[in-house]
This record gives structure tokens, sequence and C-alpha cells, in this order.
């Protein structure tokens, strides 16, 4: 258990600048995801944290030990690498069982940690076997299990579950979370699955061309997103963001965008009515009165009028077109167009919707935000 | 559709079967173009003098006569001493096995370094030891004659060995750093974050996946060690001479007529070192070349 501080940390292969000033720190036993998208930095972080790369600039600190020029194997570290690196002229055994040979950890106990690990990750059968004679999700878990073999201050974990089927998937990201809350190591963890990030962590870290964007826990993320990218890249399916006009109707400002209707399906004539629809916190938005902005709004909160929320202060019922309807079970989405930008809604399944014609949703902006439109930034 | 296929299809294996004779027919005149000097070698080492002088280049010998071996190992006269080949061929495996070995380690421990832990500069010091590549043999010959007489082991075996040394290096050096280039850094990563260290990391993980570059950079370096002639002439002393030097003294040594079927003789035993090691690894060999082109 150790905390990190990754202290303005910039990293430039010649001319490349891949992190561009990254700070975070967490504290010991915290479990922190990195996201974002393919080729941001996140693997090269990981690498410097675990000190396989020099750093360009700042500073590494484990337990405020300065570790930024400590060689890798005196961080007290154990990483799983994106690309397993299994070493391939030993059994899975032998992969599991180096990292605490090489610390002299004598050869009974390392036979009972090699036991212990491959029956937490289902591998106990493969023991035997070379790493080339396994599956992509089978190599996966023994360099799962080479990590979890040792009790590091600190866990990296690459993507250690990009691999996995579905089901497998769900009981590992259970068993490394009971393993947190048991082990209570601080763990760094790259991961693209939504449902993972916001499961797994104590805070999220999301990273966009070598940069941090927001830094906080999975509910800050989610709903306080700072600025466009963050609301876009966190959540499935994504936050919508609607073209809306900032207003002032009487003393209150409130946000007003244009659904499209066809009156009937016979016709193509639409009909374009203006909703307006309040907005929390909407003094912020005084200086953009006049102006458009875009609302983000998440498409749990566009659904079939809800009756025990009607006359809430911050719903609005409208109509909108029905584009695309897609039932996924426990809800369904239906899609449909607000000015040039796709709209989800998630209504209950058994919401009537016909695809074609119109039907009336429920806006709740309780939770909604606002965007400038040109810089992304967060305006209220 | 049936129709068209069933008339193509007596046309097409015909047009195949034709092929094949004509590759054939190509592939065994090269191999006996490249087999003839040796067959007329053999024939020619189990003839007498006389039937050679009489007979043509490819007339079978009337007996097997195996006397030219006998007097090319064992009597022979190679310049002033006539004590047949057989003591420079242990001349020469003096000279190879040590070279040979030291400049695999070398070349392996170079390559390792050169793509796992590369260092600033670490392209351009490879750079600099390919140029030694392309270095012709007769360009450090009096330099290193210099260096061998500066450091005390001129004309001795360890003074052959270690020309050969320096030269193949870099062969050796390209061939395990193109090879290693080709393993995944990660691998390195991983030892050295589980706590290992420059040596272990060779030992343990990399030198196992290197068998079939060893056996191409002792393929290579045994052949052109135990062919080299320059070096043998330019740096041996009177006793250390290599077995391709002793060959060229007793082609040019003859005391009335020439017996071509002990020159013959000779020859053969002085290139069966380098077919042996061929046979018997040269599959490793093919399998080596081409390791790098695929993944995995
Ligand atoms: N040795 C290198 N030389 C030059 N550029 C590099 C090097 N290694 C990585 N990069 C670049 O750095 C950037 C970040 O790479 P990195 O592997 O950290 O991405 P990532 O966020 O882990 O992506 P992914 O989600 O696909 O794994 C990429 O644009 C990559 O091309
Ligand atoms: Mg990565």
């Amino acid at each position: 258990m150790a905390s990190l501080v990754i202290d303005n940390v910039k990293k430039r292969y010649g001319n490349t600048s891949v992190l561009k000033g990254i700070d975070i720190a967490i504290e010991a036993g915290e479990f922190l995801i990195l996201v974002g998208p393919s080729g941001c930095g996140k693997s090269t972080l990981m690498n410097a944290i675990a000190g396989l790369e020099d750093v360009t600039e700042g500073r590494i600190l484990i337990d405020d030990q300065d570790v930024t020029f400590s060689s890798p194997k005196d961080r007290d570290i154990a990483m799983v690498f994106q690309s397993y690196a299994l070493y391939p002229n030993m059994t899975v055994a032998e992969n599991i069982a180096f990292g605490l040979e090489m610390r002299k950890v004598p050869k009974t106990e390392r036979e009972q940690e090699v036991q212990r690990v491959a029956e937490l990750l289902q591998i106990s059968h493969l023991l035997n076997r070379k790493p080339s004679q396994l599956s992509g999700g089978q190599r996966q878990r023994v360099a799962m299990g080479r990590a979890l073999a040792r009790r590091p201050q600190l866990y990296l974990f690459d993507e250690p579950l990009s691999n996995l089927d579905a089901k497998l998937r769900v009981e590992m990201r259970t068993e490394i979370k009971k393993l947190h809350q048991k082990l209570k190591t601080t763990i760094v963890y790259v991961t693209h699955d939504q449902i993972e990030a916001m499961t797994l962590a104590d805070r999220i870290a999301v990273m966009k061309d070598g940069e941090v964007q927001q830094l906080g826990t999975p509910q800050e993320i989610y709903d306080n997103p700072a600025n466009l990218f963050v609301a876009g890249f966190m959540g499935s399916p994504a936050m919508n963001f609607i073209p809306a006009k900032v207003i002032e109707s009487g003393n209150t400002i409130m946000l007003e965008l244009t659904t499209n209707t066809i009156e009937t399906p016979t016709t193509i004539n639409t009909i374009e009515t203006p909703t307006r629809l309040p907005f929390p916190n909407a003094e912020s938005l005084q200086s953009h009165i006049g102006k458009e902005v875009l609302l983000g709004l998440r498409p749990e909160m566009i659904t079939e009028p809800q009756p025990h929320k009607a006359g809430l202060e911050f719903t609005v019922n409208s109509h909108v077109n029905v584009d695309v309807v897609e039932p996924m079970g426990a809800d369904t989405m239906m899609i449909t167009r607000i000015g040039n930008n796709e709209v989800n809604c998630r209504c209950h399944p058994s919401y009537n919707m016909v695809v074609g014609a119109t039907c009336e949703v429920m806006f709740d902006t309780s939770k909604a935000v606002a965007f400038d439109i040109e810089s992304g930034q967060r305006l209220d | 559709m049936t129709n068209v296929s069933l008339s193509t299809r007596p046309q097409k294996s015909m047009v195949a079967t034709s092929l094949r004779i004509a590759l054939y027919t190509v592939l065994l005149s090269v191999a006996a173009l490249y087999l003839l000097p040796f067959a007329i070698m053999l024939i020619t080492s189990l003839k007498d003098v006389e039937e050679i002088r009489t007979g043509t280049l490819l007339s079978l010998p009337s007996t097997l006569d195996f006397s030219a071996w006998g007097k090319a190992w064992s009597s022979a006269c190679t310049g002033s001493t006539c004590d047949g080949i057989a003591p420079f061929f242990t001349n020469s495996f003096q000279i190879v096995v040590p070279a040979v070995i030291i400049s695999t380690v070398l070349g392996a421990l170079n390559g390792y370094v050169l793509s796992m832990w590369k260092f600033r500069g670490s392209e351009i010091f490879f750079a600099a030891l390919l140029i030694g590549c392309f270095i012709p043999f007769q360009v450090i010959l009096l330099p290193m004659a210099r260096t061998l007489g500066w450091l005390g082991i001129a004309n001795t075996t360890s003074g052959l060995v270690f020309v050969h040394v320096v030269y193949g290096i870099a062969f050796t050096t390209l061939f395990f750093r193109n090879f290693y280039q080709a393993i995944p850094s990660e691998l390195v990563k991983a030892a050295r974050l589980d706590g290992a260290g420059f040596f272990t990391i060779f030992r343990r993980i990399i030198l196992p996946l290197s068998t079939p570059i060893i056996v191409v950079t002792i393929i290579w370096q045994f052949t052109q060690i135990w062919n080299d002639f320059l070096f043998g002439v330019a740096f041996s002393g009177f006793d250390t001479q290599p077995v391709t030097v002793a060959l060229n003294n007793l082609v040019n040594t003859s005391f009335g007529g020439k017996e071509y079927n002990v020159d013959m003789a000779a020859a053969i035993m002085a290139a069966l070192p380098t077919l042996i090691v061929y046979v018997l690894a040269g599959k490793y060999f093919v399998r080596g070349l081409t390791a790098g082109a695929v993944k995995g």
C-alpha cells in the first residue's frame, strides 16, 4: 500500500510529445482508473510509473519517496502488460513463480502461491503448458496471475480483462474488486470498458492527447463532466448534445430547442415546435443570452412521460419524431433528431413508439449541463 | 458449368505436368552442375596416378584405391614436413572452436544490449559496427600484424583466434541484434519488474529463445573461419598453420609427377567439417534465417 504522486510528468519521443504534463495524486489504497481514446498515452504513463521508460520532465513519488530515477525493481510494482509479455520458454507455473523466485521466496512457498493464484484465476489445469499453447484469454489470465502472485506496493493493470469473454470478465471484475477490498493495495488500471471504470474506480482520470481532462470520482465524472470530451467519452450510450439557445423569459433564463415533428405520416410537412427547458444553475448562462450553447443531457433524462415526475421544476414534455427503436431488454432506446444531432432517449419497454410517427417524451433537466459550442468547456 | 470444367481439366493437368517436368529438369541439371566438381574430385581421389594420366576426368576408377586418402592424411609433404594434413586439422580446430565460441557469445551479448538496452547513441554504435562487415580482409592485414606483434601473440594460435573474433564480431552482432529486435521488449520490461537483472534476463529469458540464431551464427562463423586462407597464411606460425594453408602447401609441393589423387583427397578432407556442420544443423540454418520475417 502506497500513495502515488505524478507531478507534471512529460514524455517526448523525439519531437512528438506523448505526455504533456500529467498531474495525478492518489492516496494509499486508492483504485485509480485511466480511460481515454487509443493512443492518448495511457500505456506510456504506466511505463513511466513503473520506471520502464524515463520521463522527459517531472517527478514520480511512491509513498512520498521520489522514485523518478529509481530502477523498476526497486519500486516494488507488479504490472500486467497490455501485450501480456509472458515468458515464452517457461510454463504457466514458472511464469507465475518467476517474480517470486527473483525475490528469493522459498520454493514451497512459491508453489503454494502459484496454486492459490491459479485457482483464483481458474487456470489450475493449464499450469504445465507453455504460453504458445494458450488462448488469448488464458494468456491474459496468466499475465494477471504473474502480477497477483506478488504483494507489491502498487499494481499497474493495463487492460487486464480486454480479451476475456463477457461472463469471465464480469467474474474477474468482481475478483479484482474483492481483492482490492481485501489487500487494499493501490491500483492503477487502464480500461476501455465503461462498466469496469464505473464499478471499480475510486477515482477516474480521463485522458486525451497526453493530458488529463478530468480526475474525479465516477459519479463526479458522470454527473459533472469538465468538458464536452469527458461528457461524450464516459457513459454508454453517450450523453446527448443538443444545440439550444439561451433565452430570457420573464425573470428566468431558459434553454430553447426546436423539435421537428411530422404532422401525419402521409405529409412531409414538418412542424417546428420550440421547447423551452428550465436549467439548473441558470444564472451561469447569463453571459450567453441570445447565443447558442450545447445542452448536455444523458439518455436516461429523456424518457416517456412519467406521472410521478409530472409538474416538477425541471420536467417538460414535448413531442419528437421516432427515427429508430432499439430494445435493450431493461429499457428501449429511442433515437430521434433534434437540430442536426442524434438524440438517444431511454424509454420503458412497454411504451408505445412507432418508427416514423411522433411520440411524447419527458425532458428532465435537473442534471443537465451546458457547454460552449466553440471551446467545448463547461459553462455552468 | 460442369461441362466446361470437365473439358478443361485434362488440359489443365497436362500443362501442370509439363511445367512440373520442366521444373524438375532445371532443378536436376543445376544440381548436377553443382555436384559434378565434387564427383570428379571423389573419382580422382580414388584412382591411382597411372589411371589419372591415361583416363578421362569422368572415367570411373577400375579399383577402389584409398591409398591417396591415407597418404594425404598422414604422409604427404606440405612444404618442408611430410606428415600429411592431420596435424593441421588439429591446428584448425584449435583456432576454430574458441574463435566460434567467443565471437558467438560476444555477438549475443552485443545484440542483447543493442536491441533490449538501447542507450543514447546505440543506433550509431550499431551502424558503425556494421561497417565492419564490409571491410575487406586485405585492408586490415598490416594494421593487424602490428597489433598482434604489439600484443605479443604474433604467429600463435591465440593470435589467429583474436583476429577471427575481432573480424567476426560485426557479423555475429548483426545476426543477434536483428533476431532480438523481433522479440517484444515487454519481455525484458516484465522481467525487470519481476526483479531480474541484466544477466539473469539474458540467461533465463533471452538465451532460451535464441537457439535458431545461435545455430545460424555457429554455422556461419565455423564456415568462415575454417575456410579462411588469407588470415591463416598471413598470421600463422610454422606450426600453427590451419588446414587451408597446409592444403595449399601440399598442392604446391611436388617431387616429380603431380599426385592429383592425393590433392583431391586432401581437399575433400579439408572441406568435410563444414559439410558435416551443414548436414547436422542445416534445417536450423534455414529456419533461423527466416525467423525474423514471421511474427511469433
Ligand atoms: N517508442 C515510441 N516512439 C514514438 N512514439 C511512441 C512510442 N511509444 C508510443 N508512442 C506513441 O505514444 C502515443 C501513446 O501511446 P500509448 O501506447 O501510451 O497509448 P495508449 O493510450 O496506451 O493506447 P491504447 O489504448 O491503444 O493502448 C501513441 O501515439 C504512440 O504512437
Ligand atoms: Mg495502451
